[in-house]
Parts: structure tokens; sequence; C-alpha cells
């Protein structure tokens, strides 16, 4: 399915450049085609993976106010640091932006949340053309904030393991305690018995008349 | 009688962050009030305002043990760049006895964090004879694995710790 989609988007990608240098000849044909084709296209967006907005993004052409919200995009897709694009997008499509992981990262935009808030469409493209300090500050406190988190999580959890680790072993403990005393008890109990057979007869030969 | 890596001390980072492995070989009970410190225990502060009752084990009351009680995770777990506090001191234990016995060389100061979940440790360590450990000269950046090599401590006997913050919550996130 992933392969299919990819397809598609390839195709629709060529249909998008066609919208950003509208022919002014053709221009209502151009609409129609392009109003299906940008539907399409931002319907196989909103169906496909993050990796294939990325094959999408790369296709489209290079306008210089558009730069930044294509990184920000792909920074956006590629998120999750260790996330690898996949082996298609590497080879054919990465020819201008190979993002080391730090400037990835410093073009981060605000939270997901923000983006599909903003129904995801062309509202996107001019919301996020701040200064590009800002951009970075925000996505290295982001950055910061995230392996805060990713700590702190961890803590939480190695927390909660040493508490449980350690009842088990208290469990553990108590359990061959409880059978070893009532072991103990019960030979205790027999050592009585006999015993206390024994003292009657001791009783026995005191009572026997001297 | 540490179980590999299933050793709550291990897995709650005591070893590693504050001491090396090491075997228990000395029984340690450490009890506030009512309630016996088991590792991880959820303890606040308002429990342990007091010092704790501690009674230690061995044999030969010839043997002197020193309680070391630290908290690492100051000022705060996420950033422990203080790390660690130390909140008592006390040497010369005898075997079989309890801190009653002992030297308190820094007194008990009871823990309060603000920032965060605090882990606070219990060490006991062996001493190779009496009165030959002295106070440091402050509770902040203390560190226990060269304290303890300071003074020929060697490694632990015992150790225990408990998760202690802030009584309205562990205090959040700061910047």
């Amino acid at each position: 399915m992933l392969s299919s989609a990819k397809h598609k988007i390839n195709h629709s990608a060529f249909s998008v450049s066609s919208l950003s240098y509208p022919l002014p000849q053709s221009h209502s044909q151009a609409d129609n085609m392009t109003q299906v084709t940008m539907e399409e296209v931002w319907k196989e967006i909103n169906l496909a993976s993050l990796q294939h907005r990325q094959l999408n993004i790369n296709h489209e052409p290079m306008l210089s106010n558009q730069n930044p919200n294509n990184s920000i995009f792909k920074d956006f897709l590629n998120k999750p640091l260790n996330q690898e694009p996949p082996p298609s997008a590497s080879t054919t499509l990465h020819r201008s932006l190979p993002p080391p992981p730090e400037t990835v990262l410093s073009l981060n935009p605000r939270s997901i949340n923000t983006h599909f808030d903003e129904s995801a469409r062309f509202g996107c493209f001019g919301k996020k053309r701040g200064g590009q300090d800002s951009d970075e500050s925000r996505g290295d406190r982001r950055h910061k904030r995230m392996i805060k988190n990713r700590e702190s999580a961890a803590r939480s959890r190695a927390r909660k393991q040493a508490y449980t680790n350690e009842l088990e072993l208290a469990v553990s403990h108590l359990q061959k305690e409880n059978a070893r005393l009532k072991r103990q008890e019960e030979q205790l109990k027999m050592a009585e018995a006999t015993q206390h057979q024994a003292k009657r007869k001791l009783q026995r030969s005191w009572t026997a008349p001297f | 009688m540490s179980v590999h890596t299933r050793d709550p001390l291990v897995v709650g980072g005591v070893i590693g962050d504050v001491l090396e492995r090491f075997t228990r070989s000395i029984d340690l009970r450490v009890t506030y009030g009512q309630r016996e410190v088991t590792n991880g225990l959820d303890i606040r502060p308002s429990q342990i305002l007091n010092k704790p009752r501690v009674e230690i084990g061995g044999e030969d009351l010839r043997n002197f043990y020193t309680l070391v009680m630290v908290d690492p995770d100051v000022p705060s777990p996420s950033n422990p760049h203080l790390r660690e506090y130390l909140h008592w001191l006390v040497t010369d234990i005898p075997a079989t006895t309890g801190t009653n016995f002992g030297n308190e060389i820094v007194s008990y100061e009871n823990p309060r964090p603000t920032s965060g979940i605090h882990r606070i440790v219990l060490v006991l360590f062996r001493q190779l004879g009496r009165q030959t450990v002295y106070e440091p000269g402050w509770r902040l950046q203390f560190n226990t694995r060269e304290f303890a090599a300071l003074y020929n401590l060697g490694l632990p006997v015992a150790a225990v710790y408990f998760n202690c913050q802030r009584d309205n919550g562990c205090g959040g996130r700061r910047s």
C-alpha cells in the first residue's frame, strides 16, 4: 500500500507544480485540473504516511518563499530523530536538502496540533515565516524538552520497576519464612505430643506407691 | 542477596549513581514511626521530620559501622548538579545495635525536596576501627564513594532507599 500511494503522489506532484506556475492560456482548464489534482494531492497526503509527504514536497518547485516551509514540513515529519526516510526518497528525491539532524531540528515548527488545527492546507505555508532564529530556539527548546521528558519517563519506569521487584523479593522471602515457620510449628507440636505422652508415663511412675 | 539486574537498588539507579555493586552482609532496618523503609517506598516529607530508628545486624560487638544518608537528586532529579546532599552521618555504631549507640557527627536534617521525586539513600559501611571517621565540611556535593575511599570503608554492607516528593505534589516542571 505504501508504494502505490507513493506513485499517486508522484503524479499529483507534477500537477501541483502547474498550479504554482499558472499558465494563462489554459487558465480555466488548468483550474479544473488543478482543483481536482490538488484535492487528490491533499487526500493522498492525509492518507499517506509522513514519509510520503516528504516525497511530495521535494517534487514541488523550489520557490524561495516556500523553502522554509518545505523544510519545516520535512522537519515536522522528521521529528522522531531516528526515523529514517524511505529508501526510494533518499536516492531519487533528496537532491536539494540532505538535512543533518541539527538543522532539521532547528527548523522544527510548533506542535503537531497546531498543524492540524490550521486545517493543514495552504494556511500552513504562510504561517511559519517567523525569523529563522526564533524557529531554531523554539526547536532547540522543544528538543530539550523532549529529551527531558524521556528521561523523566525512564526514571518513572525505573521507580515503578524497582518497587515491584522489591515487593516480589519480599513476597518470596515471606513465603519461604512462612513455610519454614509452619514446619517448625509442626515439629514442635509433635515434639510436645510425644513429650506429653512420656510425661504421663512419668506421672504414673510418680504415683506408684513407694 | 543481589538478584543480578533485578535488584531494586540497581533498577532504581542507586547502584550506579551513588554506590558500587556490593553484597549485603549486615541487616539494616530503618523505621520511621510505624513504617519500615523498604526499597522504592514513597514517603512524604511530613512523615520523616524526625530521624528514623535504625537497627543493624552483625554479630561481633567489636565491629563498628557508619551510616550515611544522602539525597543524590538535588536540586532535582532531572538536573542533579548538586549531587549528593548529606542528610545524616552516624559513626561508631556497634554491631547488633542502632544509631542511638553511635556517634552522630552530622545531625539529621529532614529531607524537603522542592522539585521532582528524590531518592533518599541510607548506606551502611563497616569501619576499620573505632573513631576513624570525621565529618565533612558541608552537606552539599557530598560524594559517598569518595567518602568511603577516604576512610577505607570499602564497599557497603547494606543499603536501602526510598522516594520522597513534596507533600503537595512533586513540584512540577521548572524552566
